[in-house]
């Protein structure tokens, strides 16, 4: 009889210590598994003449599924430990202050006058893209792409679905308003409390990803990420929060709803919409596949990390501006 | 050592931030003017509102003149929950709003729709 600690990563609530105790005793070989959350290790008695790397593989297929990994060796520590929170924050925080120098330079005011066509709907698009809309539109892309890499899901496949999820239902929203003549998509308090959803959202996430409730273990009720890894392997769901950025709170995708119910009709509004959708599209695909090479490059640890701060800051930014547009507070800044 | 470098880096980075949200415009543009005993007070929207701060006479009829000029960001979404407004302005065009007759010391306060651009109005 052996008995073996591995290092476990991946552990996010209570519930995974059952979940991995559960799998691990299920394996003949093994007598009795123990997850010790707080440490990050698993103590595992084995009858097994395998060497302890080889059990440590071993395991981790049958638990990789879940999104758990086993190691000899604490990962994390390999590449260079705490010290990489020192580097994130940095990182983070000077994307964060070039992102607000290009708000407030006012290059991205460029007046685009006349009819809006198509190709116009498809350059407000792309500036809508680098515009304070980033802030909340593509810090909700970063969060939840960065995570589901970390997670381990299948990010390619998410990402595509979400994408063409965003881009169908723009164009066939646009039309939709092209037809009713309509302003359905355009309740402030409506759009408003969406953007506090995505912002607490992507605060909870940044949070995570910098790794604040790995290190000191404030583990969230279980099954809030339960539910979260649940919904990260459902087909529909990146279909769904692509669809669900029609309504989060943008300026320039408010402004677009207006042209396209005002277009009067379904084919025009269908083609402002997509074109618009179209012109936002390169940036928020840089930022969901960049995650994804990132995360499975060598630097992931530090791209996970300073992500993080990136998210945390546009989190924090969109919460306050959602509630100074809900009358809940006073308007703090002016970008 | 190497973290000092790294919280002096840290340090500068946040201070920056300060800068750019604390920053901006503060001096106060001739916006208001009176015509057949109604004050009109004139903003710019797009990018942004201009001036960010006016300053009007209270107790008489007012009128808010807002201009857009090619504007598709956030400041074409108005609202002005004092007096339950909220509207996409035009792309281009002046959207008049009527204020009634405001009291002193009782500011108005406009920002858009997702809260990153606001202003405000002082009667006095």
């Amino acid at each position: 009889m052996n008995k073996y600690t591995f290092h476990v990563t991946g552990t996010h609530c209570a519930a995974c210590k059952i979940l991995i105790e559960d799998v691990l005793k299920e394996q003949v070989f093994i007598k009795n598994a123990e997850v010790n959350l707080k440490k990050e290790t698993v103590e595992v008695e084995t009858d097994s003449e395998q060497s302890i790397e080889e059990l440590a593989e071993a395991l981790t297929s049958k638990i990789k599924p879940n999104g758990y990994t086993l190691s000899v060796v604490r990962q994390g520590l390999t590449t260079g430990g705490k010290e990489i929170i020192w580097k994130a924050i940095p990182i983070g925080l000077a994307f964060l202050v070039l992102f607000f120098i290009l708000q407030k330079s006012g290059i991205l005011n460029i007046g685009i006058g006349g009819q809006a066509t198509p190709t116009t709907s498809f350059i407000i698009g792309l500036i809508a893209s680098v515009s304070s809309c980033l802030a909340i539109v593509g810090g909700l892309v970063l969060s939840l792409s960065a995570k589901i890499s970390q997670d381990n899901v299948s990010d390619t496949k998410t990402f595509l679905l979400f994408h063409i999820g965003r881009l169908v239902s723009f164009a066939l929203l646009g039309g939709v308003l092209g037809l009713v003549g309509n302003a359905i998509g355009i309740n402030f308090t409506f759009t408003a409390i969406l953007g506090l959803v995505a912002s607490l959202v992507m605060l909870l996430l940044g949070l995570n990803l910098v790794g604040v409730f790995k290190k000191h273990k404030v583990t969230l009720p279980s099954n809030i990420f339960n539910f979260f890894r649940k919904i990260e392997h459902k087909t529909f769901t990146p279909l769904v929060i692509g669809f669900g950025t029609f309504f989060l709170p943008c300026g320039f995708t408010q402004s677009m709803q207006v042209v396209a119910f005002s277009s009067g009709s379904f084919m025009s509004g269908f083609l402002i919409m997509f074109a618009f959708a179209l012109g936002t599209l390169p940036m928020l695909a840089f930022l969901s596949f960049g995650s994804a090479s990132f995360a499975h490059g060598k630097h992931a640890p530090l791209f996970f990390k300073s992500a993080g701060v990136v998210v945390i800051g546009l989190g924090i930014f969109a919460l306050l501006s959602g509630l100074a547009g809900l009358g809940i507070i006073n308007p703090l800044f002016n970008i | 050592m190497h973290k000092v470098v790294l919280i002096i880096v840290i340090f500068s980075l946040v201070v920056a931030l300060g800068v750019i949200f604390a920053g901006g415009e503060k001096t106060s543009v001739q916006n208001v003017e009176i015509k057949n005993g109604v004050q009109y007070i004139t903003i710019d929207a797009k990018g942004g509102y201009s001036p960010r701060t006016s300053s009007a006479k209270a107790d008489i009829p007012t009128k808010l003149i807002i201009k857009t000029d090619g504007t598709y960001d956030c400041s074409a979404s108005l609202v002005i929950r004092s007096i339950g407004f909220q509207k996409i302005l035009p792309q281009t065009g002046e959207t008049e709003i009527d204020l009634g007759t405001p009291k002193a010391r009782e500011p108005l306060q406009g920002v858009c729709g997702m809260g990153m651009y606001s202003f405000v109005i002082n009667f006095s």
